[in-house]
């Protein structure tokens, strides 16, 4: 196991050092790293405003262990983590599985010393933005928003923010979308920052909406919830199954399993399933190689026009006018 | 009709004017609403980056508006895209062009440095997001997007100074929808904005940078089936051409079809390349030393004139198939009809 103690920050004066701990060398934007302890590519950026972005695309050739130690603890770091494998952040007196299957989300104050321990194989896409604490604070303030104890939040002699969760379906779909471009050069650049901006808007408005902490949840519940997610993510081509099906397959009652999944995701079943369903099928559009309604069939919608008039509601957009117009 | 003046600048400024004329407020220097009597709705305007500021407009008017916008010495290119479910008119060197999401013409692109003025339809919904860039910025991307120019609608009449009119790409149509619903008093929408401009900017870039591929306008499905109709020609050298409908009907489409895709994929038609391939493999057979006559070889790959295989052999190969036959050793054996 490769052990690595680095620090991060809101500035990209951590860059130097975490390569130089990694093994890794900097070219342009990218952290080049040896072929033998990892693949891929690892990207930062400076988005403005006190705001750093760093892509992860890589897979891990051997066992690391990530301490992170931070000489500048005056930020808070948004991990959005994507990893296929075995990943998990612990601390001192917390432990946590992340991944894409896991808690998805950790949100991680700066002044906290954190342990990041990933598996050998493991597929890690992620993306990390650094904000500093003044500007949340200044945000907040900026645009009047009350969020309950703002100021015992971002003071970190108070309370240290650790949150653990699960980003919102459409946060997912924005990375996916990030991940298909090439990386490097001033169009992705446009792209990551757009990017951030929506995952923090995507996050202001989850806080303002007081949805569920995730770490309330009971670990088997919450383990269950996310197994028929992953279900239905897998069974997009077929028909919608049964919320008794999924109930028991998540070993709860109907009642319980439509609130449950309606809280960690927040949206019921049937329009989580429908919504990936409609995503997917514009993916399929995208590519060209097939045409609307062999779409429509392969997804098994009962008819042509109520696929278009599904997507339509969704998009606002037709298929043939958005295929007219790739 | 009501008139509004007005210039752009990256910095929030400007609207200070255009508040003054409306008789409006302007709020957090960013929103600007449209006061009662002319209409409902707002300006949005935010700072995106260093060289980049949004307008997002979303407004219905009661009366006839017009909003004339100077021209400044900001140097910018102002990006206007339009998903109005109507046509409004945007006025450029006293030409009127339509523009909006019913007009299947949504994007201008205009320089600060031409005067225009932009009429919203009255009476209905009209939404629209300018993307201000400072020019220097845009200066490698300028030049990358003046080569394509074709690409763009052709009515550029007047191309002495820099602009443009043509279609939004669908996901940026996606992400201006998105726009639409999301209330502007919530406290996501600035970042959301933001973000969403950026992606535009993003999509518009890519679709300028790549050249149009005429490949890719081919499925991989149809390629496929291409690919194994010339397998099939090239297996069946030594017998008479398939017909064309033959080999359609291979391939799953229209002789139609199938010939003007074959033609793309290989820049060939199948008749001529089938031909090519006989003749290269004739000058194998020739060379082989396996046959006595040219006759046999003639047979062999079902020519019935002996003249018409040399003239072909002639036009592709520029030589004579005597020059390349190797007569079969006298041996006993008989030969290969």
């Amino acid at each position: 196991m490769k052990i690595i103690e680095h620090y991060y920050g809101a500035d990209l004066s951590w860059v130097e050092h975490y390569a130089a701990q990694i093994g890794g060398k900097i070219e342009g934007n990218f952290i080049i790293l040896p072929e033998d302890s990892q693949t891929g590519i690892r990207y930062f950026l400076d988005c403005g405003d006190g705001i750093i972005a760093y892509y992860i695309d890589v897979e891990y050739r051997r066992n690391f262990q990530l301490i992170q130690k931070n000489l500048n603890q005056d930020f808070v770091g948004f991990y959005y983590n994507l990893t296929e494998g075995e990943a998990s952040v612990s601390s001192g007196h917390f432990m946590y599985n992340v991944g894409r299957w896991q808690y998805n989300l950790a949100v991680i104050d700066g002044s906290l010393e954190s342990k990041y321990d990933v598996v050998k194989g493991s597929k890690t896409f992620a993306l990390c933005i650094f904000i500093k604490k003044s500007m949340i604070k200044a945000y907040a303030k900026k645009n009047n928003i009350v969020i309950q104890n703002i100021d015992s939040l971002v003071d970190s002699k108070e309370n240290t923010i650790v949150r653990f969760d699960r980003m919102s379906s459409e946060s997912f779909h924005l990375l996916d979308d990030l991940r298909k471009l090439e990386v490097g050069g001033a169009i992705f650049d446009l792209n990551l920052r757009g990017t951030v901006h929506l995952l923090i808007s995507n996050y202001l408005k989850k806080i303002a909406t007081k949805r569920l902490i995730m770490q309330t949840v009971n670990n088997s519940d919450l383990g269950n919830i996310i197994n028929v997610q992953m279900y239905l993510i897998n069974h997009l081509d077929d028909h919608f199954p049964s919320i008794q099906y999924m109930a028991k397959m998540a070993n709860m009652s109907e009642s319980k399993f439509k609130s449950l999944f309606k809280k960690i995701t927040g949206d019921t079943a049937n329009v989580f399933f429908m919504e990936n369903k409609l995503l997917f099928a514009k993916e399929l559009l995208e590519k060209k190689q097939l045409t609307i309604s062999q779409v429509s069939d392969q997804l098994h919608f009962t008819n042509n026009s109520y696929f278009a008039s599904k997507f339509k509601e969704y998009f606002g957009l037709s298929p043939k006018a958005f295929n007219k117009q790739l | 009709m009501r008139k509004v003046t007005h210039y752009y600048s990256l910095t929030p400024e400007w609207q200070l004017d255009v508040v003054e004329q409306l008789n409006t407020k302007l709020i957090d220097n960013k929103i600007i609403f449209i006061p009662k009597e002319i209409g409902k709705g707002f300006f949005y305007f935010s700072q995106v980056m260093d060289g980049v500021s949004v307008v997002y407009a979303d407004l219905t008017a009661k009366e006839p508006l017009k909003i004339t916008r100077l021209r400044s010495d900001n140097e910018l290119y102002i990006f206007h895209f339009d998903l109005s479910e109507h046509i409004n008119l945007i006025k450029i060197n006293n030409i009127d062009y339509q523009i909006g999401a019913f007009n299947q013409l949504d994007l201008a692109i205009l320089d600060n440095q031409i005067e225009s003025s932009f009429k919203p339809a009255v009476n209905e919904r009209t939404i629209a997001l300018r993307i201000l860039i400072d020019k220097k910025l845009l200066h490698d991307f300028i030049k990358k997007i003046s080569l394509p120019e074709s690409s763009f609608s052709s009515d550029t009449p007047g191309k002495k100074a820099f602009y443009h009119y043509g279609n939004i790409d669908s996901n940026s149509i996606l992400l201006i929808q998105s726009l639409k619903t999301k209330p502007v008093e919530d406290l996501s929408f600035d970042s959301f904005l933001k973000g969403i401009s950026l992606k535009v900017l993003g999509n518009f870039f890519n679709k300028f940078y790549e050249t149009k591929d005429t490949s890719t306008e081919i499925t991989d499905l149809e390629s496929e089936a291409i690919e194994k109709t010339k397998d099939y020609l090239m297996n069946n050298l030594y017998g008479p051409f398939p017909s064309l409908t033959f080999l359609a009907g291979m391939a799953g489409m229209s002789a139609s079809k199938y010939k003007s895709l074959f033609k793309k994929h290989f820049n060939n038609t199948p008749k001529n390349l089938f031909i090519e391939e006989k003749i290269n493999l004739a000058q194998k057979l020739l060379k082989s030393g396996e046959y006595s006559t040219l006759t046999a070889v003639m047979y062999e790959l079902n020519y019935t004139k002996l003249s018409y295989f040399c003239t072909k052999y002639y036009e592709q190969l520029k030589r004579k198939p005597t020059d390349d036959f190797v007569k079969k050793h006298h041996r006993k054996n008989k030969k290969v009809t």
